[in-house]
């Protein structure tokens, strides 16, 4: 190999008719949206919507064509979290005057519910049959919209929900990819267990307190959402530690590692949906065969989801997020997206595919309340001036 | 055999990934969501909404809503909680509101309140020991409430 000649990585890549064919099911599909769009009439928000299903689909035929899936996906996800406090924000501001929520707020149940929270609910639920959510039951941005998103994205992808559908997931992901090399290398890889104490944590106290504990205390992503007004000592220690939380885990921690921390060593609904992921049935494996122990992809990892164990077993660890990293920059194609239950020799250009459909359904649909919207505040701000 | 028949339950699986995504989505924009929350029976918890309302009492112009005592634990109840008290509608309220509110059910009223509608200055008279205090004052759309905050006199 010359010193000019670069290693392909990632998946096969495929020609482009090829690419074209396959891509044509998510054209039809994320079409649904901008027909929509059209029914409303405005044109700034048609304009908006049309830009955003033109650009995800290009990314789509992308990831078919170059055989790169981390790559575009990761631009997508980024895009879908920047774009929500874009919208959210001035949302907040036309409907409760900031972003903070008064405490009228919260005894008339106006909060809006947060997939994350879901892991909260589910004990009161199941015992009393009450939500534990100054939100709506159902309609809008109530309980039911986030369960039946989370439900029907956990059955289909599993983890893989912390990749493509995660509203936050992608602030962390910007962060740990603005800086070329680590500053920080080594990590107790103890610290994966973390989510998991979380989890069993808030679970517990959140069942006994009838409140949503990390809501209240430890979520990182309130200050580029909402979060209740400074009107006690308590509302002030709550906010100091939110913004703590997103600057020392989302911004500064990933950084300077290069890695999620925020998703792989904090978040307990990822420690959830990791649980979850048996009753999932697409899954990442590694040819053990093919593999040369070149350990790019447990260095590379964002999650901490692969060690030498994973090498030698073929299977990267629960926490494993399936966004295609290790995939992408393995130059010996041993890693690969699996159906369980197919032969590991089944082709997994087709698990890939398979994999990639209903991955990018769920990015383009939950990314259509947001980077849609977002993209409508935007050209509003630009003929009006104004965002609101 | 089997190996073939786990295969086609994989892919089977695999190719759902798509529609169980799209219920997921926009099945809530279709009536699923209000269908959830009938079937299962779910309701907001009562330390957010303040509970089943158990009276109401009607002054003509306006009306005052008094739920029920709120203690409610995952198991059993706490010892302390509160009861909410709404007046509505906002509008057709006098300039201060003056009430006794009966909270225990046993017809002796068990402390009385008295809000400025304008500027929600609140004043609690506690007749009962378990009343402890007013917990707030609130104006959510079109009502006026107040929560007061309860020692559980059953226990």
């Amino acid at each position: 190999m010359t010193a000019s000649t670069k290693t392909r990585t990632g998946s096969p890549p495929m020609a482009i008719w090829k690419a074209l064919l396959l891509s044509l099911p998510m054209f039809l599909i994320t079409a649904l949206l901008p027909l929509q769009a059209l029914e409303s009439g405005e044109l700034s928000y048609i304009v908006a919507i049309l830009v955003m299903w033109l650009g995800f689909n290009v990314a789509f035929i992308l990831m078919l064509t170059t055989g790169q899936t981390y790559r575009y996906r990761s631009v997508l996800f980024i895009l879908l979290a920047v774009a929500l406090p874009l919208w959210f924000i001035p949302m907040m501001i036309e409907t409760h005057g900031s972003m903070m929520l008064s405490e009228e707020a919260f005894v008339s149940a106006e909060a809006n519910f947060c997939p994350l929270a879901t892991f909260m609910v589910i004990v009161p639920a199941l015992v009393k049959r009450i939500v534990i959510f100054p939100s709506a039951l159902a309609g809008g941005l109530g309980f039911a919209t986030a369960a039946f998103m989370w439900a029907g994205s956990t059955l289909a992808l599993g983890r893989g929900w912390c990749s493509w559908g995660c509203l936050f997931g992608g602030w962390d992901e910007l962060f740990s990819r603005l800086r070329k090399r680590a500053v920080i290398k080594n990590i107790d890889r103890r610290w994966i267990y973390l989510p998991f104490g979380l989890l069993l944590a808030i679970v517990l106290l959140s069942a006994v307190t009838l409140s949503p504990i990390y809501c209240e205390w430890l979520c990182p992503f309130k200050i580029v959402t909402e979060f209740q007004a400074p009107t006690s000592l308590l509302a002030i220690i709550q906010i100091i530690t939110f913004v703590v939380l997103f600057f020392a885990l989302v911004v500064v921690l990933p950084l300077l590692t290069r890695r999620r921390i925020q998703c792989g060593l904090f978040c307990p609904f990822g420690a959830l949906q990791s649980l979850l992921n048996k009753i999932n049935i697409f899954e990442v494996r590694i040819d053990p065969e093919k593999c040369n122990q070149c350990k790019r992809c447990i260095r590379e990892c964002p999650t901490f989801s692969l060690n030498e164990g994973s090498l030698e077993s073929g299977n990267p660890l629960i926490t494993c997020t399936k966004c295609a990293r290790c995939i992408d920059i393995c130059t010996k194609n041993a890693i690969s997206f699996h159906i369980k239950g197919t032969s590991l020799q089944a082709s997994p250009a087709v698990a890939r595919v398979l994999y990639l459909y209903p991955g990018f359904v769920l990015l383009f649909f939950i990314s259509s309340a947001n980077v849609g919207a977002a993209l409508h505040r935007i050209v509003k701000l630009i003929t009006t001036g104004s965002m609101i | 055999m089997m190996k073939i028949l786990k295969a086609i339950c994989g892919y089977t699986l695999a190719v759902l990934g798509v529609p169980l995504v799209l219920i997921g989505i926009m099945g809530p924009s279709y009536g699923l969501g209000e269908l959830f929350i009938s079937a299962t029976g779910l309701t907001l918890s009562p330390w957010f909404d303040g509970g089943e309302v158990v009276q109401t009492i009607d002054h003509g112009t306006y009306q005052t809503h008094v739920h029920r005592m709120v203690f409610d634990a995952l198991i059993g109840e706490r010892k302390e909680g509160f009861v909410q008290v709404d007046w509505v509608p906002l509008d057709a309220l006098p300039a201060r509101v003056d009430e006794e509110i009966e909270a225990d059910g046993d017809g002796q009223a068990d402390f009385r309140v008295e809000v400025d509608t304008a500027n929600k200055e609140s004043t609690l008279t506690p007749y009962a020991s378990w009343v402890l205090e007013l917990e707030g004052t609130y104006k959510p759309e079109g009502s006026l409430m107040v929560r007061v905050r309860l020692r559980n006199p059953s226990r």
